[in-house]
C-alpha cells in the first residue's frame, strides 16, 4: 500500500480521469517520484500528516499538491521558502516543507532560500538537483555541469556561462541551518540513505530544532536523452564528482530555534503597548490663539538635521491637540541622517487643518542662516521670525512688511545649560514667549508627556524652555 | 473503450513475513523506468517487451520465484501506486478509469470556520501620531499580528512601529530580504488564514505586483500600504500620487482588481486600515491603501475606534491542522475552461465590490458650481481651496473618493447635474483624472467640462494654485 500521505486518488490531476488517478506526471526514471515517496513516508512515520503544509514550487514538481494529502500551497517561481516562512510564522505548529527544483531554488529563488536558511526557522527544504530545467524543456540550470549540453548551451556549458552551483555547500556555509546533507538515488544503498536523510530533516522540524536542507541528486532521463539506467550511471559518474555526497553541516545538538509565541489579543495589553491612556490632558488655554489668526495658524521650523526642528514641531502639535484644537506636523528632510536640511510645517487650527503645508507661515523658527534666507521671505505680513542669534549673525533683507525679527541665542543658552541638544527646547520657549501661542504649562505638559522613560531630561528641558521664554519676553518688552 | 482491469490476475500470495512482503505491480502504473531491475539482487525483474495498451508504456515483468522479500524494489519505485507490498491491501479498487470522476475520494475532514470576534474598547484620550503609525495601529486593532516588509522611505516608520509593537503582542514582524520575498511571506501567512500586511512605497510596490497577482488568483487576503513617492525609477522620497494607475489598473498580470483606499488624514488612515482587513477577508482578496509621502509622515490627531477584532480562522485556510488538511492555496488552473470559469468568478467578485464598496466624502457639493476632485493630502489642500473660493463668491465643493477602485461613481453622478465644471487636483500627471473619466464613461455620464491642477516630482498642488486655477477658468466662463 502506498503511504497514506498520498491521496488515494490523484483527484486534482485532471479530476483523476483515467490513469491519472494513480500515476504521477513524472517521466519514467525521474528522481522526483522517489524523493517525494520518501518524503511521504517520513510524514507518515512521524505522524504529522494533519500538521503538514507542503509548498509546491514551479518546475516539474509544480503539481506536488496533486499527490500529497496534506495542507497544500503552490508558490510563485523560486519563492517557496518565503511562502513557507509565512506559513511557519503564521502557524508555528504546522510542519512546513518546501520542495524545490534547481531552477526554482538555485536560480530565481536564491535570495529567498539564502535568507530563510540564514534565519534558521525550523522548516524543511528538499532540493531536487538534476542539473537541468525539466519543465521548460532542457535548458541550462545553475547546477548544469561544465561541458554539459542543454538547449541553451548547445555547445556545452562553458566556464563563461557560469560553473555548477554547489548549493548544499553554500547553505552549509550559513549560520542558520542545523542540518545540511546531499544524497543520491542511483542505487539501493544511496536510496536507503536518502530516505533516512529526508526523515531526519523532517524530524528536526518536528522537534523544533531548526532549518534542515536536503539536496537530492535526481535523474532527468528525458532531458539528458539517456535511458533511466544510463541516467543513474550519469549521476554517479558525472554529477557526484562535482556535487559530493554527504553531511555538509550538523549542529543538531546545539540550541534549538526559539519558540514562536502565540499572538495576544488581550485588550489591556494591546492598549498599553499602543501607548494609549484614558487620562484627559489638562487644558491651560482659555481659547484659540486668535491674536495670531482667527482659525488657522501655520508655523515653519527650519534647520539642519540634528537641530531638533522636528521634535519642537511635534511638541507644538501635541500641545495644540491637548488643548482640543486640530493640528498637523509634516516633516521634510534631505537624504542625510545628520547635517542635511530638516524642515517642519505645522498647522494649528480651531476646527480642522485643511492644507497641511506652510508655504506662507505666520511664524518661522530658523536654526541656521540658510534656513532664514530661504524661508524668511515667505513669512506673511504681520508674522514673526525667531532665529538662533548664536549662529545667525547677519540677518538678510527681503521680508514682508511688518514681520518681527526676534533673535534668541538658542545654541549659547543650551550650551550654558550643559547640553547643546536642548537648543530646540530653548527655541520652543522663545516661540512661546514671543507668540503666546499657548500658555507655558501647555508646552511643559507636552514636554513631560513626550519624554516617556527619559524623565532624567525633564529638569534640563524645563530650564531650557524657561530661559528661552524669558529671553523672548525681554526681547518683546524691548530695551 | 470500457476497460475491465483484471485485479484478480494478480493473485494474492501468502507471505511468510508480513513485514517484508513480496512486491506486486499493476502494469498500468508502471512506467517501465527499470529502477527496480538493478535494485533486485535476485534478478527477479526484467524489462518488459509488450506495450501496455492503456499507457503506451512498457512495464517491467516480475518473476518472483527467487524473491527473498527484501523490499528494495519497492523502495526503488518512484510511483506511489507502482511497485507495492503484496497483501497489505487486497481491497485496492481499480475500477474502470472512466468512472473515476466523482466525489472527492480522500477523507479530509470538513473544515469548521472559527469566526472573528469583535471586542469593545474602552474610551481612550485622543492620540497624536503620524499617518504610517495610524495605519499600523488600525491594523493591530483589526487583529493583524503578522507583518512582513522591507524598509523603504517614506513608509518605513510603519514597519518600525510594527517591529516594536508586534513582538510586544507576541506577534510576528519579519524584515524580508526584498519586497518580492515580503509579498510571498504574505502569500504564505494569508494563505494560512492570518491577517497580514506590509508597508511599502512606490518602487517596492512595483516589486510586489507579481505576488499580488498570485494572491488575487489564489484568493489570499492581505493589506498593502503603499506610501507613494516620486517616480518613475528611483525618483525621490517626496510625495506623489503616481501609483494610482498601478493600484487600480495594474496589479500584476492577468485579470486583477483590488479595493483601493485613498485616505486623507491620519485618522482616516486608521479607519481605512481596520476596514481594509475586514474587506480583505470578506472578499478573499488583497486590499491596497494608498497614501502619499506627506500623509505617511504627517502627524495629526487620532481617536481610537470603539472596538477591536480577534480574528478567527476561515474554513479555506491552509493552517496546518486536521480540519484544514484538504485545503489548497493555488493560482494554477491548467484547463482553459476552468481558468475562464475562475476568471468569471473573480469578475463576479469584482462586481460585488463595485456595487457595495464605493466610498466617498462630499464636502459642500450640494450646491457647487465647481466640483474639485482630489484624494489623499491634495484633498486637504482642495478643501482649503473650497473655503477660500467660497469666501471669494465661487460656489466650490470637494468630491473626495475614499475608494479609488471601485470609483464612487454613484455619489459623483448624484452631484453632477448642477455642476458646470470638474477640476481634478492631483500629484500625478492625470492618473486620478483617468479614473474619473473611465468611471464616467462606464456609467455613460456626460460630464461637464473638466480641467485639472497637477503637480509632480514631489510637489503637491497648493491651495493657492487650486484657487488660482478655478478663478482663471471661472473668469473666462
Amino acid at each position: 500500500m502506498p503511504s497514506s500521505v498520498f491521496y488515494r486518488q490523484f483527484e486534482r490531476h485532471d479530476h483523476a480521469a483515467g490513469l491519472h488517478a494513480h500515476a504521477t506526471t513524472y517521466c519514467p526514471g525521474c528522481g522526483h517520484g522517489l524523493a517525494q515517496k520518501y518524503l511521504a513516508e517520513a510524514i507518515d512515520e512521524l505522524g504529522v500528516q494533519d500538521r503538514t503544509v507542503l509548498v509546491s514550487p514551479v518546475g516539474c514538481s509544480v503539481f506536488s499538491y496533486y499527490y500529497f494529502d496534506v495542507g497544500n500551497t503552490q508558490a510563485a517561481h523560486g519563492r517557496a521558502p518565503a511562502v513557507g516562512l509565512g506559513h511557519k510564522t503564521a502557524n508555528p505548529d504546522s510542519i512546513v516543507i518546501c520542495y524545490q527544483g534547481d531552477g526554482d531554488l538555485a536560480s530565481i529563488g536564491l535570495a529567498e532560500i539564502i535568507s530563510t536558511a540564514q534565519m534558521g526557522i525550523p522548516i524543511t527544504v528538499i532540493f531536487a538537483n538534476n542539473a537541468i530545467y525539466g519543465m521548460t524543456g532542457g535548458q541550462m540550470a545553475p547546477t548544469t555541469l561544465t561541458g554539459q549540453r542543454t538547449t541553451t548551451t548547445p555547445e556545452g556549458r562553458t566556464l563563461f556561462s557560469g560553473q555548477p552551483l554547489k548549493v548544499a555547500e553554500m547553505i552549509a556555509g550559513l549560520d542558520g541551518p542545523v542540518f545540511v546533507e546531499r544524497v543520491a538515488l542511483y542505487d539501493n544503498k544511496h536510496r536507503t540513505h536518502a530516505r533516512r536523510a529526508i526523515k531526519k530533516a523532517l524530524e528536526l522540524q518536528v522537534n523544533g530544532v531548526g532549518f534542515a536542507f536536503i539536496e537530492v541528486l535526481a535523474e532527468c532521463p528525458t532531458h539528458l536523452k539517456l535511458s533511466p539506467e544510463e541516467t543513474e550511471h550519469w549521476v554517479r559518474d558525472n554529477m557526484e564528482p562535482v556535487f559530493p555526497l554527504g553531511v555538509k553541516k550538523d549542529i543538531t545538538d546545539g540550541p534549538h530555534y526559539p519558540t514562536i509565541p502565540t499572538p495576544s489579543f488581550d485588550v489591556e495589553r494591546i492598549l498599553s503597548v499602543l501607548g494609549t491612556t484614558s487620562e484627559q490632558p489638562t487644558r491651560y488655554a482659555t481659547g484659540f490663539p486668535a491674536h495670531l489668526d482667527p482659525d488657522d495658524i501655520s508655523l515653519k521650523l527650519a534647520g539642519a538635521g540634528g537641530d531638533g526642528a522636528q521634535t519642537a514641531a511635534m511638541l507644538i502639535t501635541r500641545s495644540a491637540i491637548a488643548e482640543g484644537f486640530d493640528s498637523t506636523h509634516i516633516p521634510s528632510y534631505g537624504p542625510e541622517s545628520r547635517g542635511g536640511t530638516s524642515y517642519a510645517d505645522v498647522h494649528v487650527a480651531a476646527v480642522e487643518v485643511l492644507s497641511p503645508a506652510a508655504p506662507h507661515p505666520h511664524v518661522l523658527v530658523a536654526f541656521n542662516a540658510p534656513s532664514l534666507a530661504k524661508f524668511g521671505p515667505t513669512v506673511r505680513a504681520g508674522g514673526v521670525v525667531i532665529y538662533d542669534s548664536s549662529i545667525i549673525t547677519e540677518v538678510p533683507d527681503g521680508r514682508a512688511d511688518g514681520v518681527r525679527m526676534v533673535g534668541v541665542p538658542f545654541t549659547a543658552v543650551a550650551k550654558e545649560l550643559g547640553s547643546a541638544v536642548v537648543k530646540n527646547i530653548v527655541a520652543l520657549g522663545a516661540l512661546q514667549g514671543v507668540t503666546q501661542l499657548f500658555p507655558k504649562d501647555t508646552f511643559l505638559a507636552a514636554i513631560r508627556a513626550s519624554l516617556g522613560n527619559h524623565r532624567a531630561m525633564l529638569a534640563l528641558d524645563v530650564q531650557a524652555f524657561e530661559r528661552g521664554a524669558a529671553l523672548a519676553a525681554e526681547f518683546v518688552a524691548g530695551p | 473503450m470500457p476497460v475491465a482491469l483484471e485485479v484478480t490476475a494478480l493473485e494474492t500470495r501468502v507471505t511468510s513475513n508480513v513485514n517484508k512482503p513480496e512486491p506486486t505491480l499493476l502494469p498500468e502504473y508502471c512506467k517501465g523506468c527499470g529502477r527496480c531491475i538493478d535494485s533486485c539482487t535476485k534478478g527477479c525483474i526484467s524489462l518488459g517487451t509488450e506495450i501496455n495498451p492503456l499507457t503506451g508504456l512498457v512495464p517491467v515483468t516480475l518473476d518472483l520465484d527467487r524473491c527473498n522479500h527484501c523490499g528494495l524494489c519497492i523502495d526503488a519505485c518512484p510511483e506511489p501506486f507502482g511497485m507495492r507490498p503484496e497483501g497489505e491491501e487486497v481491497a485496492f479498487e481499480l475500477v474502470d478509469p472512466t468512472h473515476l470522476c466523482g466525489p472527492r475520494p480522500f477523507d479530509s475532514p470538513i473544515p469548521i470556520p472559527r469566526p472573528d470576534v469583535t471586542v469593545p474598547l474602552p474610551e481612550r484620550s485622543t492620540m497624536v501620531m503620524k499617518g504610517t503609525y495610524a495605519v499600523a495601529v488600525g491594523a493591530v486593532l483589526a487583529g493583524c499580528r503578522h507583518v512582513y516588509g522591507y524598509p523603504i522611505t517614506p513608509s518605513t516608520e510603519g514597519a518600525e512601529l510594527m517591529a516594536k509593537v508586534q513582538p510586544a503582542l507576541d506577534g510576528v514582524f519579519v524584515q524580508a530580504v526584498s519586497e518580492v520575498a515580503a509579498v510571498n511571506m504574505m502569500y504564505g501567512a494569508g494563505g494560512a488564514g492570518k491577517r497580514c500586511m506590509t508597508f511599502t512605497s512606490s518602487p517596492g510596490f512595483s516589486l510586489m505586483l507579481e505576488g499580488i497577482s498570485y494572491m488575487i488568483g489564489a484568493e489570499v487576503p492581505a493589506v498593502f500600504v503603499n506610501i507613494m513617492r516620486g517616480g518613475p525609477g528611483l525618483g525621490n522620497i517626496a510625495p506623489e500620487q503616481a501609483d494610482i494607475k498601478l493600484a487600480c489598473r495594474g496589479l500584476g498580470h492577468g485579470n486583477t482588481q483590488a479595493i483601493v483606499f485613498a485616505p486623507a488624514t491620519p485618522q482616516e488612515m486608521l479607519d481605512c486600515s481596520m476596514l481594509a482587513f475586514e474587506l480583505a477577508f470578506q472578499y478573499r482578496n488583497p486590499v491596497v491603501i494608498l497614501g502619499d509621502g506627506y500623509l505617511g509622515q504627517m502627524t495629526g490627531k487620532v481617536r481610537l475606534p470603539d472596538h477591536m477584532v480577534v480574528p478567527g480562522i476561515p474554513e479555506w485556510a491552509v493552517s496546518g491542522d486536521h480540519s484544514h488538511r484538504g485545503n489548497l492555496i493555488c493560482s494554477i488552473e491548467l484547463s482553459e475552461v476552468g481558468l475562464e470559469a475562475h476568471n468569471l468568478m473573480l469578475d463576479a467578485k469584482y462586481d460585488r465590490m463595485t456595487a457595495a464598496e464605493q466610498r466617498a466624502d462630499l464636502h459642500r457639493c450640494d450646491d457647487a458650481d465647481v466640483i474639485l476632485v482630489a484624494c489623499n493630502t491634495p484633498a486637504q489642500s482642495a478643501k482649503g481651496a473650497v473655503k477660500e473660493l467660497r469666501a471669494k463668491g465661487v460656489k466650490a465643493g470637494l468630491f473626495r473618493p475614499i475608494t479609488l477602485w471601485p470609483f464612487p461613481i454613484d455619489a459623483l453622478r448624484a452631484v453632477l447635474p448642477q455642476a458646470h465644471r470638474l477640476v481634478v487636483v492631483e500629484a500625478s500627471s492625470g492618473q486620478l483624472e483617468d479614473e474619473v473619466r473611465l468611471a464616467l464613461s462606464h456609467a455613460e455620464v456626460q460630464p461637464p467640462p473638466m480641467s485639472h491642477v497637477q503637480r509632480q516630482g514631489g510637489m503637491l498642488p497648493s491651495q493657492a494654485e487650486i484657487v488660482e486655477h478655478v478663478l482663471s477658468v471661472e473668469g473666462v466662463r
